[in-house]
């Protein structure tokens, strides 16, 4: 790891890493009340979902694909996943392990018909969003699992490190790591970046692109699933509405993460601690706009800015690479 | 706008010489579950709160969206800014236990505003409009205007808001009272944005039209798009019962088009909710034997107020929700507390 | 079979036609009211409004682009519109022109950073669906403006003959001027080029820069007028309106056999679409269908239009004996 720092210190983390300090400085100095315990613990554990939401996105967007589908596939596998608890009566773990691979055959159902149609991942999850969405109202009649294991739903409100630190966050953290792990050291991991990277370059090397898109779907599925549990864990319970009408409110911190991060959009790079730091630093941002009043309202057009200021700054950075390059 | 600004005015009139001396610590967060016209009075609810009881701070703070998490984001900043009493139209009748725990773990005193959570739960109370009931006494208005005889529609809203189901079983024990001369023919569920609510609700005029002969509306937005329908069509065969206090539904009311509307009490919720939370934080307790209602959610539940008008009072209504806000508030104390 | 001459077979909206005039007929036997004046009157008014949301969708989709910010635009001219009338004071004109504009100038903020940044349509348009959904709260605080001018109201609701609104004039207007841009202009054949292949348009000598914010423009005043129209129809102006255009946006181009890739978009057939669209919806409500299908069935719609224009696609590729490599992403 230490020898990576040199390297790490001229990449985009590292930009942003500083402007996480930079804000945490700012937000503790001119507002009230962020740097007490209650506001911290309720930020790790934003957090700690945010950064899921991210991740998951980031994987298709490996593709130089996306997955407008993100909330609806997690609402629709949390809601699964109350089903099995509350209703059948599952034990946690297992229902949880079947959850996840509720999330990760939605996932493939992405994948597939992105895959095998040819068509942009784009109009396709737009229409699995409303299939999957929709399909969850019917069977739950939108009603809420609301009667979840004890041990389940506490988990969300635990508080740890002196009460400061939500545990969820370190859920979140475990899967940065195996991520990170997955893609740099493993086979797979990395047939799925070089898929993504040149698709015609991999298919010549006898990668099979399509079945590597297909994996980073169901990784997406399954990556929006935890997202999903650890939400439904925090809120006590599986609703229908908890990531908005149709999951879309899902959406920006989906891309907001990993864009920030400096995953390119046209595919063939990810960045998970990028992405985390990129999660961090919109939550951070959200928290703050809060803490100074500029009223609520607002809120999503700063965000709104902000992510245009994102990629905007991305694209200049990319812009002057190529020229140091040429010049050198 | 008019309307409104006058009930407004009139009620802070009314309890002006509640003003009292002094300024406490409490400082009350009124959260609705998302942006919606309903909750617009609680703004100067609170207002008037601080200048009438002296409160620190009474603000009015809506999530962007109708959505638990960024509900429960919001509520969490404002604790952390200092905020520590709260009130809260829950974004979900269960959901929203779970923060509301949080909070009491934090010594924040809350309560569960114009909706209820379910029991168990750590909220104080809940105070709002008996959502079931209004809706069981507007179908009963319903139907008697129809002398007890024909088909009826219901619009309803969200079916994730915590009231949509209580509204939906009102509307069919009313009608199952009327003993076998009335029959709901339609429900239409989860219109409560406009435009769907337009494109269904018109759609239902187009095919159903010629049968219905009653409407009822449980929701805000149903009752503004069905009663704009109704003044469209030129239509006043057709009886209609809506609910809240929305101008186009006023208007209909007094152009005929509509036959009433079920009025609740926003801002006697936000008033009252307001002092009450100040009451608690200084170190009132509620009663044992308080006289809590029982809804199907919850069994702390204190009404609000609930008021049918029709084209006879519709330019007075404000007195009689002032009478009701009035009597809550001066028995308030004597009734559920221990100070 | 002599009736049609042999090419209309092949037209995209040959068959739309079809599937409109076959559901019309297997509605109305099982609910004749389906046909009666009035229902035909609110299946025009949906349309009319739905048709102008399609138009905005399609003329980006041509270019091989997606704007997810239709809706915010349309959200935030509707508010502006009914905004500056009741608070401001505007006239009926001059607040007809000020909406006009905004959706002009939203639509130029949108074209001008994809085509200067090279960075995808998709995101800039999530950013700018942010940002200008955010100021119709922000200005809002999320009240809608009731005081809307008697004549806007009585236009919403008037009918120029039978059940035909007056409404559907300026979408009708819209879509003929559509056709008219997509197969007469040099611009639309320039669109279509760009959206066909970006590389090879500009060795043609066509302006990039000129095409994008063209079709951005026109995608927002489009969408400006779709909010206009709405606020005709709903006699009220309500930040909530646009929030709901996305998904029937994309599934009327889409089920009209636009290609998403670009440089394949019909107007006629997208009109189509919009009609078959209507019709679904009105008839789940007329057969008393869970709301909630109407949902899965845009879905399963959007996916059997990808399926079927894949399917002719591969045909014709078959036909002309071309082996094409096409890489299963963009």
């Amino acid at each position: 790891m230490f020898k990576r720092l040199p390297n790490f210190a001229v990449t985009n983390q590292f930009g942003l890493f500083l402007l996480v300090i930079f804000f945490v400085l700012f937000f503790s100095f001119f507002t009230d009340g962020f740097s007490s315990r209650f506001n911290l613990f309720a930020l790790s554990r934003v957090v700690a979902i945010d950064i899921m939401i991210g991740l998951a996105m980031m994987v298709v967007i490996l593709t130089g694909g996306l997955n407008l589908s993100l909330g609806a596939l997690g609402v629709s596998a949390a809601m699964f996943g109350g089903w099995l608890m509350e209703t059948v009566g599952i034990p946690i773990i297992p229902a949880m392990l079947l959850t996840l691979a509720m999330g990760g055959f939605l996932g493939w159902i992405n994948g597939y018909v992105t895959v095998k149609t040819g068509v942009h991942s784009f109009i396709v999850t737009l229409a699995t969003m409303s299939i999957y969405f929709g399909m969850m109202t019917l069977f739950t009649e939108a009603e809420a699992f609301r009667k979840l294991p004890e041990t389940f739903t506490d988990f969300g409100s635990l508080k740890i490190f002196n009460k400061y630190v939500s545990p969820l966050l370190l859920v979140s953290i475990f899967f940065v790591f195996l991520l990170f792990y997955f893609f740099k050291f493993t086979d797979l991991g990395r047939k799925l970046i070089a898929a993504g990277a040149n698709p015609d370059a991999a298919e010549l090397s006898g990668i099979s692109v399509g079945q590597m898109f297909i994996y980073c779907h169901i990784l997406s599925g399954l990556l929006a699933a935890v997202a999903a549990l650890m939400l439904t864990s925090r809120i006590g319970a599986a609703i229908p509405s908890m990531a908005g009408n149709l999951g879309f409110d899902w959406l920006l911190p989906a891309f907001l993460a990993p864009v920030l991060g400096g995953t390119l959009l046209s595919g063939g790079k990810v960045t998970v601690f990028g992405t985390m730091l990129g999660a961090i630093l919109v939550t951070l941002i959200t928290n703050g706009l809060y803490l100074i009043e500029i009223g609520e309202f607002w809120i999503r057009f700063f965000l709104g800015i902000i992510l245009l200021l994102a990629v905007l700054l991305d694209k200049a950075r990319e812009f002057f690479a190529q020229k140091s390059n040429v010049l050198s | 706008m008019k309307i409104t600004i006058s009930i407004i005015t009139s009620i802070f009139l009314l309890f002006g010489h509640y003003a009292m001396a002094g300024s406490s610590s409490t400082k009350v967060a009124l959260v609705p579950g998302g942006p919606h016209p309903y909750f617009a009075a609680w703004e100067q609810a609170g207002k008037d709160a601080v200048k009438d009881f002296g409160l620190g701070k009474a603000d009015y703070k809506v999530p962007a969206e109708w959505d638990l998490s960024q509900q429960n984001e919001l509520i969490e900043s404002l604790v952390g800014k200092g905020y520590n009493a709260v009130l809260v139209f829950p974004g979900d009748a269960v959901g929203t236990n779970k923060i509301l725990g949080e909070l009491d773990d934090a010594g924040i005193p809350t309560a569960a505003l114009a909706g209820c959570v379910e029991q168990p739960t750590k909220a104080k109370f809940c105070f709002g409009t008996d959502t079931g009931h209004s809706a069981y006494l507007g179908t009963k208005q319903l139907i008697k205007a129809l002398n007890g005889k024909g088909k009826i529609a219901h619009f309803t809203g969200f079916l994730v808001d915590p009231n949509t189901t209580l509204r939906i079983k009102a509307v069919e024990k009313a009608v199952a009272e009327a003993g076998g001369g009335v029959e709901i023919i339609q429900v239409i569920a989860d219109i409560d944005a406009y435009e769907p609510a337009d494109e269904k609700i018109n759609a239902f005029m187009a095919a159903q039209g010629g049968e219905v002969d009653g409407i009822v509306t449980t929701a805000w937005v149903p009752a503004v798009v069905a009663a704009q329908a109704l003044t469209n069509m030129g239509d006043k065969r057709i009886k209609m019962v809506g609910i809240d206090h929305d101008e186009v539904v006023l208007k209909a009311i007094k152009d005929g088009y509509v036959h009433g509307t079920m009025l609740q009490n926003p801002y006697g919720q936000g008033y009252i909710g307001s002092y009450v939370m100040d009451k608690v934080r200084g170190g009132c307790s509620f009663k044992a034997n308080a006289p809590w209602k029982s809804t199907a959610q919850t069994n702390q539940f204190i009404d609000s107020g609930t008021v049918f008008v029709d084209i006879n009072d519709v330019d007075t209504y404000v007195q009689a929700m002032r009478g009701i806000s009035l009597e809550i508030l001066e028995t308030f104390e004597s009734t559920y507390l221990n100070c | 079979m002599n009736f049609f001459p042999q090419e209309y077979f092949k037209k995209d909206w040959f068959g739309l036609l079809i599937v409109v005039l076959m559901s019309g007929v297997i509605i109305s036997f099982f609910k004749p009211a389906f046909l009666s004046s009035f229902n035909l009157y609110v299946l025009m008014l949906s349309v009319s409004l739905w048709l102008v949301v399609a138009m905005s969708q399609m003329i980006i989709i041509a270019i091989g682009q997606m704007n997810l910010s239709v809706g915010a635009i349309g959200g935030l001219v509707a508010i502006s519109f009914t905004g500056l009338m009741e608070v401001h004071g505007f006239s009926i004109p001059y607040a007809i022109l000020t909406g006009l504009l905004i959706g002009l100038f939203c639509g130029f903020i949108n074209g001008f950073l994809t085509v200067k940044t090279g960075i995808s349509a998709f995101i800039i348009t999530l950013a700018t669906l942010y940002i200008f959904k955010g100021m119709n709260l922000g200005i809002t605080e999320a009240q809608p403006f009731y005081q809307i001018p008697e004549s806007i109201k009585n236009f919403g609701n008037a009918k120029i003959i039978g059940p035909v609104p007056y409404l559907i004039i300026i979408p009708i207007i819209i879509t003929v001027m559509m056709w008219l841009l997509m197969n007469k202009t040099q611009s639309g054949r320039n669109m279509l080029a760009y959206g066909n292949s970006v590389q090879s348009s500009e060795l043609m000598g066509i302006s990039p820069t000129k095409v994008v914010i063209t079709a951005h423009v026109i995608s927002g005043f489009l969408a400006a007028i779709g909010g206009m129209l709405v606020v005709c129809r709903l006699q009220l102006g309500t930040p909530n309106i646009g929030d709901s255009w996305l998904l029937p946006s994309f599934a009327a181009p889409v089920i009209g056999g636009a290609v998403l890739a670009g440089g394949k978009v019909d107007v006629i057939a997208t009109t189509l679409g919009v009609i078959i669209v209507a019709i679904i919806s009105q008839a789940l409500v007329i057969f008393k269908i869970d709301p909630f299908f109407v949902q899965i069935l845009l879905g399963f719609m959007i996916l059997i239009a990808v399926f079927i224009n894949r399917y002719r696609e591969y045909k014709e590729e078959r036909r002309k004996k071309i082996f094409i490599y096409e890489a299963s992403h963009e």
